[in-house]
């Protein structure tokens, strides 16, 4: 096995004689690496969490950006390498203005994130027109957006693929985020409760003590539109957290 | 619209003669929007100068379920405007898996327009639509894109004719005592058919017979009446 993929995996446009391309299965695994984001739709609105993993005192936390407006109803959370989300989050809002521009309407989130997949598997050999790029984003996106068919929630990978979601989690705390958020998730959640539920899964998985400094939380409703929380209202959120991680505690105890 | 063709009767040797890419083929639309209905018409002369190509050309284009544009003008633009349309429409299905609707496809056509701003379709558009609430619009174009959002509106050889029976027949503008009704489906296609019939005795590129397209919440309607054809 070690030694058909020592072959195969250099090459971005050579598939392995079992039909396999390791540069996108290794842009998966880099994606892994990345801090954990979250996203739950629900009918009042989706929301978006991610974790800043602040790696020194000294850095300024609000410099770091994970979760970033493209268009007033879309919103987009990051994972993997930061420098290619940007060239990615680029894209999505070119398309978001050029669709404003040609129809004189909002562009679904499902076009969105096509676009943004357009994008994504233009890697490989270069053609006249200029430089390709050489490999696969290390990316993963999370969309969260509000257009005529309501709250959505998408989520894409490197290999171009995007689908829908309730609920999805990705980055290094996504095996055990999405566990959680499949034993928790229910279609008719509110909008307040599927915060609470973020912020309780995010705070599972992360390795550091969730505090309103090393998260991100923002939320995509009909009415409301893109909105990140400020400071007060993340501590206002982390309130109900706690509570409520006791309660489960309280609860196993009695159990036993 | 004044063409020049002044030069043609000079002497083939001459460097002066110019090539002109645009015709005028003559046409009216007529554009009426109600609270429930969208109706339009265009008459079916197709001409040049003094000669008649056709008495029996539609200039209307049904887009979509809920649009249909009404086009005259230099002809040869038309076709070649609404076939781009039509795929810009098939184009937009595929991509975002819904049919587009009045006032997109009305922005769509603007920015089309206007990319050819400097080598323009001569063409006089006119696009009435039915909204997502039902209601009827009007969306009228000059030819490099500018467009207006309204309830009624002529345009093409006899625009400027019937453009002010319009605001009397429907606003009822310089008009006293009137007591105002909503406009029903079948008074506008009588005030159409009345402006039509006006223009066909003063405009000699307007004549032979009126086509008439309506949309209405759950049914599309087509109609011919005759017009003097000298």
């Amino acid at each position: 096995m070690f030694l058909t993929r020592s072959e195969y995996d250099r090459g971005v446009n050579t598939f392995s004689p079992e039909g396999r391309l390791f540069q996108i299965e290794y842009a998966i695994e880099a994606i892994k690496l990345g801090s954990t984001a979250i996203g739950i739709c629900t009918s009042e609105g989706v929301v978006l969490a991610v974790e800043k993993r602040i790696t020194s005192p000294l850095m300024e936390a609000t410099t770091k950006e994970k979760i970033v407006e493209v268009d007033k109803h879309i919103g987009c959370a990051v994972s993997g390498l930061m420098a290619d989300s940007r060239t990615m989050i680029d894209r999505a809002r070119i398309e978001c203005q050029n669709h404003w521009f040609t129809y004189d309407e909002r562009i679904t989130v499902e076009s969105c994130a096509q676009a943004v997949s357009n994008l994504a598997i233009q890697f490989g050999d270069s053609d006249d027109d200029g430089a390709a790029m050489s490999r696969p984003f290390g990316v993963a996106i999370l969309f969260a957006g509000c257009d005529e068919k309501g709250p959505q929630l998408f989520h894409m990978d490197p290999s171009g693929t995007s689908f829908q979601y309730d609920a999805k989690a990705i980055g290094s705390g996504s095996e055990g985020a999405q566990q959680s958020l499949q034993e928790s998730y229910n279609r008719s959640m509110t909008l307040k409760e599927a915060i609470t539920l973020i912020l309780t899964i995010l705070k599972q998985v992360m390795e550091e003590k969730l505090n309103s400094n090393n998260v991100e939380v923002v939320t995509v409703t009909p009415d409301k539109l893109f909105h990140m929380f400020s400071k007060e209202e993340l501590d206002q959120a982390l309130e109900n957290v706690t509570p409520l991680i006791k309660d489960e505690g309280e609860a196993s105890t009695s159990r036993k | 619209m004044i063409l020049a063709n002044t030069e043609s009767n000079s002497s083939l040797k001459s460097h002066n003669t110019r090539f002109n890419p645009y015709d005028d083929n003559g046409g009216s639309i007529v554009a009426i929007g109600g609270d429930d209905f969208v109706v339009i018409a265009s008459d079916t002369r197709l001409s040049t100068g003094f000669s008649i190509y056709s008495r029996n050309q539609s200039k209307l284009f049904k887009l979509s379920k809920k649009s249909i544009l009404g086009s005259s003008g230099c002809w040869c633009d038309t076709l070649t405007l609404t076939r781009l349309l039509n795929a810009r429409m098939q184009m937009y299905l595929h991509e975002h898996n819904k049919e587009m609707n009045t006032p997109a496809l009305a922005q769509m056509l603007s920015t089309m327009l206007y990319y050819k701003r400097f080598f323009p379709y001569y063409v006089s558009n006119i696009l009435a639509g039915i909204e997502s609430d039902g209601s009827g619009w009007i969306y009228s174009y000059d030819p490099i894109g500018n467009v207006e959002k309204c309830k009624f509106r002529a345009g093409g050889s006899s625009g400027v004719l019937l453009q002010p029976l319009l605001d009397n027949q429907i606003m009822l503008s310089n008009l006293q005592n009137i007591d105002e009704q909503p406009l029903s489906l079948e008074k506008a296609i009588k005030i159409i058919q009345d402006v039509f019939t006006s223009a066909a005795e003063r405009d000699i590129y307007t004549g032979d017979e009126i086509r008439i397209m309506s949309i209405t919440a759950d049914c599309f309607k087509e109609e011919k009446i005759q017009m003097r054809k000298d």
